[in-house]
């Protein structure tokens, strides 16, 4: 069925042939001399060439692999198509031709069998069709590549070889050649043909390629060869060249009588194909592969899946694969011959379960094994294969869970916790991640005792002791040590005893001995610890009997009783006999133990004696023997020399002591010590046994029997009462009922406390409190230990602590007092001094809820365990490695450690001895013994680390270091000047430096001041720790108007302090509708419509800037003098005003201000006045105020005396002639100055600070109710009247929180500055306490708080802000009979300060306290702007009116509209005592010191003011210094005595006038309250006087002090300076 | 004298049953471990992914210990928990891990359990939240008999840290 296409095709292929032929035979030309060789040496050739082959291909890349790949495909494809060109032609031929030819390589392996593919590809190629096709795969083609480049070798060389032959026979022998170097090709390449496993097709075959399977076993291949052959994969390229061949033969059946060189052709052609495989198939074929139409049915075939049938299969695998059969082997099988299987079971030798295998896979096993070489050696002696016993464990090891509860450890125990939001926003448990946090610790206090009370009479002491005694008498019968050591004392030495009869002395072993050598020397320490309890036993009861005895005596002597303790002592005898055999065999066997040891010391001592004996003899030898040689030298040598060796050899070795002979033990005298210290610590023998027993059964005598002190002290006992604070973490949270004490001193509460807490236990504390009538008083504190989180109220003990207190109690009747020196004896000679003290028995226990369960926090957060990491099981992590004897007690009792365990024992022997005597435990205890042999440091070095101090302290923020940049990283590089400030400020802490202050006490207060402002820092730095959300998230709010926020909470867990976490439940967020989210457009459209330039322009809020954008230099202030009234004038200036910063050198900004008053007048180049700028520049500097700038009118405080200024009358009454203004300016006559003050740019005020510290929470004695209520008041104030103070509660110098009115009683002032007219006591009494210096408490304490001090703390301090100065003369005036109340309210220039208001003939006064002016209420120029609260000792009022300013307010307080009181009826006054002494004690003043300060002071004015004059001379001029000085007095005088003194001064001016004469003066007195030096020196630096230029000036100066009770001073400066009047002029 | 500086971040978590994420971290030492500045404990915000199932915290750790032997080296425990809508917290899982005794940059993930309740707890964990909680929380680092707890695995929780010792070479640790 030849289609004209594919004979075209063969066409085609015919005449590339030719052309191929041509061109090879031209290189067989060229290759003549190789052909001659081609037959002898063509196997070696070749077997070469594919060496290198196999090389190569080895290391083929890919480039090569791809190129092969091509080839491959191309080959494929043209496999295909002849294929079917030869399935269609020439079926029969074909396939018997292959068949053949598979069959002769067949012969060469016939026995081996390897793998099957072959075969089936031979299926497939040849006559079956249902044969697989082969597969093209990449090893395939690089097969087929190798090979058939081989071939076109092989080819070459034959078809040379052939045409020299010129043979006829074509076909055999053709093929032959073919199928020998086919198979040679094979066999170089060590890839086997598929031959051997080919199924003989056609017997007829086999005959006729005979010879050629004889020529190819002639040259057989080797064995590796054979191996290598059989064990490859064989891939089906071998049918791809009989394809061709066959190809080759059907093309030479077709043409009938082709030629063999058309045969020879074909084959060169196919060669020189594959050798030029750069030229693609597609040319070989005129590229017309491709371009064959019908493709897909000519190339493809429909085939069914291929499947080999089961049976043929096993067939087929018969060969390849044993299948052990099933059946049992017979034992005789598996056994060696002639051998009975022995069964070790039978034998009685134990033989574990084998594990469990079905007996059919076992016998199937053992057919297997017993086909294997050696197969015999698996089976043992009973003929079964050899197992290992089954591993498998019947039961499981872990244990089961079915009591999940029971038997877990607790620290193990989960506990199933609802998820719950926290209730506690600051949940101070740490860690605990608890959200119920619902703790609850039970304190019992049972009741306490007194051990020595300053009521208790003689007896009572003597009593107490006795009680103590016989405590201490049972506790120690009750461990009864010495019995136990004495039992162990006996067993020791029966032991002992025991061991030496056993072994006779001879036949001691070594280890033996080593034991003996054990045991005595612990016989000698329980000896020796038994005879210390043993004395100490003895003596106690001696003790006992003694004090009983003075107490029997006294109860004589006084003639009545007052305890009912009676001590009785049972005699229990004892048989005589026994107990002196006892004895004696105790005293004998000490001795002989003594004895024993002092033969052993006695033999070391002689071992020493003789070794060092035999050193010095040695010694002595060596000396002679040096003598005799130096004597031999002598006779040699000349003297000197002789003289100079022995001089050099003498002092070089000094002679050894020679040794003395240890004395031999005087056994006499042993026995007489060990008699002796029997007889003084034990019992005689035959005494009888002494147990004492103390009863408290005896009477008291009738109070009507005793004495008169006695009844005194009796009354004085009945008329106290005991009870118990408890504080919970430094905080108040309880207290017991006061209990009456009674006549033995034993006080019973018997209360129990729950306490919930929220935050972690850190310490719990009783106050014992001593009510005496109306007055109670502390006695002492004592702190409980926290319980451990196990210890619940079930397995929670009473336990008693002791405390005690250092008062000194002295009384007229007969109690003995406290701290004071009591005798007993008559004479007085063994005083003692008895402290109160006492013990006080309770119980702290973690509560336990509902449920039982412990209402405790998570083990880990006690704070004891520090190491806690295992609990109980671990002793090292529970006690620590330190071995805190205490602690290891605890953990013994807790882990309930085996008492008999012998592991155990020497804990058990330690506890027992150090917990119960005093015996000290043997140091070398120690848990961790490792740990320090691990250490790298000891503790030591770790501190004395400077580098690591430096860290550490930086990490504290101790302030010397809390800013400290860069710590070096080595440790030299760390001096220790760095510590040097802090250590010396920790060292000198105490001690006062007087140079700065002149005055000790106020440089103690100094100090004083200084620690309250370092523990109000460290307050504020933990506050500043304390973060809130605004201060982590910022969040522009949306602008709108209305109420409507549109906020958007975020979730948060904040940081707390380093330590501590916070939990907070976020915020309902709240969305803002649509509608008023239109409306808030509206508004801001309506915003738009805003007149440009409006009629009232307001100051705008200007952009603020926060603080850290700014550098230094960046902030300006501006100062807006507005207007000023009363200004004196100086004739003949310019007008100017400086506004100068605090400090000279900084002037911050200068500014003229046109004002209306200022018009033509004239202002002093002076600063503002000195309490005004120094308040007002702190404000500016922190801008804590508000509004960040001040605005009012300044009152100008005006010396007294004007020297040169006058003040423009007229105009002022021209202003004045408004009528009841008039009568308002007569109070507060002054300059007055309105100005504005701000800074550029604005700064964003700081951290609200003040609000974090409220969150901080101080600790309060308050009432929690009251504090909450104090709260609410002050919360709804502020959302009511935002910016309008109101203070309920504040922080005392303690920093506890106290309610306000507590501080408002009446006082009384010092008697000095009464008058007898009441209006001038009250001025008086103003100026007295406006002259404590002032010492704002934002200055000091940064902004932070404002720490109000009680009166007398206030005057102790000699320093206080403005709320002191207030509440004290708020307390004057109360006492002098005054209606007042304490104004708290906003003030120029302070911000929130305190005012006082006095309600006078139906007039409301304020009083400004600072400096002592008064204000009517409708008075312009007063300083309080707006008035938040009035208080007063009894409530607190709100002002709840529109308007602020005193002006516009009603001050009635009874007025419900106006004035909203903090207690009210609902909430009546709870009766608050007042934190204020009753009565304050004032120190007289002291007129030595007030000199003495004086002098200094103008020394010191002088030396400053010559200094800032340096280029010039100063010259002093005497005469004025002496009339200033005169005036001094008066001007004091005319201060304190008030309108009046101003004209006495202007009188004095006068005459000052007069009499210096032609003088141009100018000048004025400064006064001030002295506080300390600086601030003299810098108001003196600021008037400025010392910067006149005249050549010719004069200066005076004069200093006078004005002393007043409780050294407070009154300083006044009068400076001047004189120019002479002709000059002038 | 040793020091060790133990500088990184808690980076996230993931592989947690739920989005919501905060951890409660903290640094348990020996006795011979001294912390010079930083705090050995904390907690970070809350992290909901939008994206992902990794929770970000970006949580610093900055502790500076001085090292007095190596007894107790420091290891970091820590508690991830949920937040859930209601602002309810609940436990999800425990962990603990080393802090990397060698010095350098360490990515560690530290997987976390979490206690298995009884079949009631299970249940009501489903529906309403909460779960069971170790009362001693210390059982996180501490190995005892930890064999007697159920537990199953939540997620991992991601960790940068970077070790930095100094002088350890003095006392022949080599670092």
């Amino acid at each position: 069925m030849a289609s004209p296409r594919t004979s075209a095709i063969r066409e085609k292929l015919r005449k590339q042939r030719r052309s191929l032929e041509e061109t090879l035979v031209k290189l067989k030309h060229e290759r003549d001399d190789e052909q001659a060789l081609v037959s002898s040496s063509r196997l070696s050739e070749e077997s070469l060439q594919t060496a290198m082959k196999e090389a190569q291909s080895s290391e083929d890349d890919a480039g090569e692999t791809l190129k092969r790949t091509l080839r491959a495909q191309r080959q494929m494809r043209r496999k295909k198509l002849l294929e079917q060109i030869s399935a269609q032609e020439f079926p029969g031929d074909d396939v018997e031709e292959i068949s053949s030819a598979r069959h002769l390589s067949d012969d060469e392996g016939s026995a081996k069998r390897t793998t099957e593919p072959p075969r089936t590809i031979l299926h497939g190629r040849g006559a079956s069709p249902q044969a697989p096709k082969s597969r093209t795969s990449q090893k395939f083609d690089r097969f087929v590549t190798r090979r058939l480049e081989e071939k076109l070798r092989a080819a070459r060389s034959q078809g040379e070889s052939l045409q020299r032959q010129e043979t006829s026979v074509v076909g055999a022998s053709r093929l032959q050649t073919l199928r020998e170097r086919l198979r040679f090709d094979r066999e170089a390449d060590s890839d086997g043909d598929s031959g051997p496993q080919l199924m003989p097709r056609a017997a007829g075959a086999r005959v006729k390629f005979q010879e050629a399977a004889g020529r190819a076993e002639k040259e057989r291949p080797t064995t590796e060869e054979a191996y290598n052959f059989f064990t490859l994969d064989f891939e089906p390229e071998p049918e791809e060249k009989t394809s061709e061949k066959g190809r080759k033969q059907r093309e030479s059946g077709e043409d009938g009588g082709q030629e063999e060189a058309r045969q020879r052709d074909e084959v060169e052609d196919q060669n020189q194909d594959h050798n030029e495989e750069e030229e693609p198939l597609v040319q070989d074929e005129d590229g017309n592969v491709f371009v064959i139409e019908q493709t897909a049915k000519d190339f493809l075939e429909v085939r069914s899946a291929e499947y080999i049938g089961l049976r043929a299969l096993a067939r087929r695998h018969r060969a390849l694969v044993y299948t052990p059969s099933a059946r049992t082997v017979p034992t005789s099988a598996k056994l060696p011959e002639n051998v009975r299987p022995r069964y070790l079971e039978e034998e009685g030798l134990y033989v574990g379960e084998r594990p469990a295998v079905t007996p059919t896979n076992e016998n199937i096993l053992e057919n297997r094994i017993l086909k294997m070489e050696e197969g015999a050696k698996w089976f043992g002696d009973d003929g079964r294969i050899t197992a290992l016993p089954d591993p498998i464990k019947e039961s499981s090891t872990r244990p089961p869970l079915f009591h999940l509860e029971e038997d877990l450890d607790p620290a193990l125990q989960t506990v199933y916790r609802k998820p719950l939001k926290s209730k506690h926003a600051s949940q101070y448990i740490a860690g605990a991640a608890d959200p119920e946090g619902d703790y609850q610790l039970d304190l019992d206090v049972s009741g306490l005792i007194f051990s020595h009370h300053p009521l208790f009479s003689r007896e009572h002491v003597l009593a107490s002791r006795l009680a103590q005694l016989y405590d201490q008498y049972l506790s120690r019968q009750r461990n009864n040590l010495a019995e136990h050591l004495t039992d162990k004392l006996n067993g020791l030495r029966n032991t002992m005893r025991n061991m030496l009869e056993i072994h006779s002395e001879q036949n001691l072993s070594r280890a033996m001995q080593q034991r003996i050598v054990e045991y005595s020397a612990e016989i000698k320490n329980t000896r020796q610890l038994r005879d210390g309890e043993q004395e100490k036993d003895r003596m106690l009861l001696k003790n006992l009997i003694k004090v009983w005895k003075e107490l029997k005596a006294l109860r004589e002597f006084q003639k009545f009783t007052n305890t009912p303790y009676k001590l009785y002592l049972r005699r229990e005898n004892v048989d005589r006999t026994s107990d002196e055999r006892e004895y004696e065999k105790d005293v004998l066997s000490e001795l002989w133990e003594l004895e024993a040891e002092g033969e052993v010391d006695y033999q070391r001592k002689m071992a020493d004696y003789r070794r060092q004996l035999d050193e010095w003899k040695a010694w002595r030898r060596k000396q002679k023997s040096k003598k005799k040689r130096k004597k031999r030298k002598t006779q040699d040598e000349t003297e000197e020399e002789d003289q100079g060796a022995s001089e050099s050899e003498g002092p070089a070795e000094e002679e050894p002591p020679k040794p003395e002979l240890p004395q031999k033990l005087d056994f006499d005298a042993i026995e007489q010590q060990v008699r002796q210290k029997a007889s003084r610590i034990r019992r005689k023998p035959g005494e009888a046994i002494l147990i004492p027993e103390l009863t408290a059964s005896g009477s008291i005598s009738e109070t009507e029997l005793c004495p008169r002190a006695e009844v005194a002290r009796r009354e004085d006992v009945a008329r106290r009462a005991v009870f118990v604070n408890i504080l919970y973490n430094d905080k108040e949270v309880s207290q017991t009922n006061s209990r009456a004490l009674t006549s033995d001193f034993r006080v019973h509460f018997g209360q129990i406390f729950n306490l919930k807490i929220v935050n972690c236990p850190r310490s719990i504390t009783l106050q014992v409190f001593e009510e005496a009538g109306s007055s109670c008083s502390l006695l002492a504190q004592v702190y409980v230990p926290v319980p451990n989180s196990s210890v619940l109220a079930a397995n929670a003990s009473v336990e008693e602590f002791e405390f005690s207190s250092n008062q000194r109690v002295m009384f007229d009747h007969d109690g003995v007092g406290s701290d004071v020196p009591l005798s007993f004896a008559a004479e007085g000679s063994d005083n003692v001094i008895l402290l109160t003290s006492g013990k006080v028995s309770c119980c702290v226990c973690w509560g336990v809820g509902e449920d039982d369960v412990p209402l405790a926090p998570p083990l880990s957060q006690n704070a004891a365990a520090l190491h806690g990491s295992a609990g109980h099981s671990d002793a090292i992590s529970h006690i620590g490695p330190s071995g805190d004897m205490k602690k290891m007690g605890e953990w013994v009792t807790q882990s309930r450690l085996d008492p008999n365990d012998p592991k155990n024992a020497s804990i058990m022997q330690l506890l027992k001895v150090a917990g119960a005597g005093r015996v000290t435990a043997p140091d070398y205890f120690r848990l961790e013994q490792l740990q320090e042999e691990f250490n790298f440091a000891s503790d030591d070095e770790l501190a004395r680390s400077r580098r690591f101090r430096l860290l550490a302290l930086r990490s504290q923020e101790v302030p010397e270091f809390r800013n400290f940049k860069c710590v070096p990283s080595h440790e030299r590089e760390v001096t220790d000047k760095v510590f040097q400030d802090y250590e010396k400020r920790l060292k000198e802490g105490e001690i006062i430096d007087t140079k700065e202050y002149l005055d000790s006490h106020r440089a103690l207060v100094a100090k004083y001041l200084q620690k309250i402002r370092e523990a109000v820092i460290h307050r504020f730095l933990l506050a500043s720790h304390n973060f809130l959300l605004s201060d982590l998230v910022i969040e522009e709010e949306m602008p709108c108007f209305g109420g409507a926020h549109l906020q958007r909470v975020p979730d948060r867990h904040l940081r707390e302090f380093s330590e501590f976490l916070e939990m907070r439940s976020p915020k309902p967020i709240e969305m803002t509708g649509r509608a008023e989210l239109l409306m808030i457009l509206g508004l801001n459209l309506f915003h738009l419509a805003e007149p440009k330039r409006p009629l009232k322009p307001q100051r705008k809020e200007r952009k603020k800037v926060t603080a850290q954008n700014l550098s230094d230099g960046d902030i300006k202030l501006l100062v807006n003098i507005l207007r000023a009234y009363d200004i004196p004038v100086r004739r003949s200036q310019s007008s100017r005003t400086v506004v100068a910063g605090r400090h000279p050198g900084r002037r911050l900004a200068r500014r003229s201000g046109p004002g209306e008053a200022l018009r033509g007048g004239l202002l002093p180049a002076r600063r503002l006045p000195n309490h005004h700028r120094r308040r007002a520049q702190p404000l500016l500097e922190r801008g804590a105020a508000a509004a960040l700038s001040i605005d009012g009118t300044f009152k100008v405080k005006t010396p007294a005396v004007l020297l040169g200024y006058s003040k423009e009358r007229g105009h002022a009454h021209g202003l004045a002639n408004a009528g009841a203004y008039d009568a308002m300016r007569s109070l507060c006559q002054g300059a007055f100055i309105t100005l504005f003050i701000t800074i550029e740019p604005q700064l964003l005020p700081g951290d609200s600070i003040r609000e974090k510290i409220k969150e901080l929470k101080f600790d309060s004695q308050e009432d929690e109710r009251l504090l909450r209520a104090a709260e609410r008041f002050e919360r709804t104030a502020s959302a009511e009247f935002p910016g309008r103070p109101c203070a309920t509660t504040v922080v005392d110098l303690n920093g506890k929180t106290v309610f306000i009115t507590r501080y408002i009683r009446p006082l009384n002032p010092p008697q000095e500055v009464l008058a007898d007219e009441p209006q001038e006591s009250t001025a008086q009494v103003a100026r007295f306490v406006s002259l404590i210096p002032s010492l704002p408490d934002r200055v000091s304490y940064a902004g932070i708080c404002d720490l109000w001090s009680t009166c007398d703390q206030f005057l102790t301090l000699l320093a206080g802000g403005e709320e002191e100065h207030a509440v004290l003369l708020c307390n004057y005036f109360l006492f002098l009979g005054k209606k007042a109340w304490l104004v708290i309210g906003t003030a120029v220039p302070e911000g929130s300060s305190a005012y006082v208001l006095t309600l006078e003939h139906g007039r409301y006064l304020i009083w400004n306290p600072s400096d002592g002016q008064v204000y009517g209420q409708y008075d312009t120029f007063c300083p309080l702007q707006a008035v938040g609260c009035l208080v007063d000792a009894d409530n607190v009022w709100l002002n709840i009116q529109e308007q602020a300013s005193p002006m516009r307010i009603s001050f009635d307080v009874s007025r419900a509209s106006c004035w909203r009181p903090f207690f009210t009826r609902s909430f009546p006054h709870p009766g608050l005592s007042s934190v204020q002494p009753e009565e304050l004690a004032y120190r007289r003043s002291d007129k030595a010191t007030a000199a003495e300060l004086q002098d200094r002071l103008e020394k010191l004015l002088r030396d400053k003011l010559m200094e800032w004059r340096p280029h010039r001379p100063t010259r002093w001029n005497r005469y004025c210094t002496g009339a200033l000085k005169h005036i001094l007095p008066t001007l004091e005088q005319g201060a304190a005595g008030g309108g009046a003194g101003r004209d006495l001064a202007e009188g004095h001016r006068h005459e000052l006038q007069n009499l210096l004469g032609d003088n141009r003066i100018w000048g004025f007195p400064l006064h001030m309250a002295f506080s300390e030096m600086a601030p003299v020196v810098e108001a003196v630096h600021s008037t400025g006087v010392h910067t006149i230029h005249a050549a010719n000036a004069e200066f005076a100066l004069a200093v006078y002090v004005h002393p007043y009770p409780n050294n407070v001073l009154s300083v006044w400066v009068y400076l001047a300076s004189l120019v002479r009047a002709s000059r002038d002029e | 004298m040793a020091e060790l500086h133990v500088i990184g971040q808690l980076v996230g978590a993931a592989g947690f049953p739920h989005g919501r994420l905060f951890c409660k971290w903290g640094l348990h030492t020996g006795g011979a471990w001294r912390v010079l500045s930083g705090s050995k404990q904390g907690q970070t915000q809350v992290d909901d992914p939008q994206t992902g199932g990794t929770a970000y915290w970006s949580h610093p750790i900055d502790v500076h210990y001085a090292v007095q032997g190596l007894h107790g080296w420091p290891k970091m425990h820590f508690q991830v928990w949920h937040q859930d809508s209601f602002g309810r917290c609940q436990l999800l899982g425990y962990g603990y891990c080393h802090v990397p005794s060698t010095p350098g940059h360490h990515r560690i993930s530290c997987a976390t359990w979490r206690p298995r309740g009884s079949w009631q707890e299970e249940l009501s964990q489903m529906f309403v939240g909460g779960g069971p909680q170790l009362r001693s929380p210390d059982v996180i680092y501490s190995g005892a008999d930890r064999y007697r707890l159920h537990t199953e695995a939540v997620g991992t929780v991601e960790l940068e840290l970077g070790v930095i010792m100094r002088h350890f070479d003095k006392y022949g640790v080599d670092a």
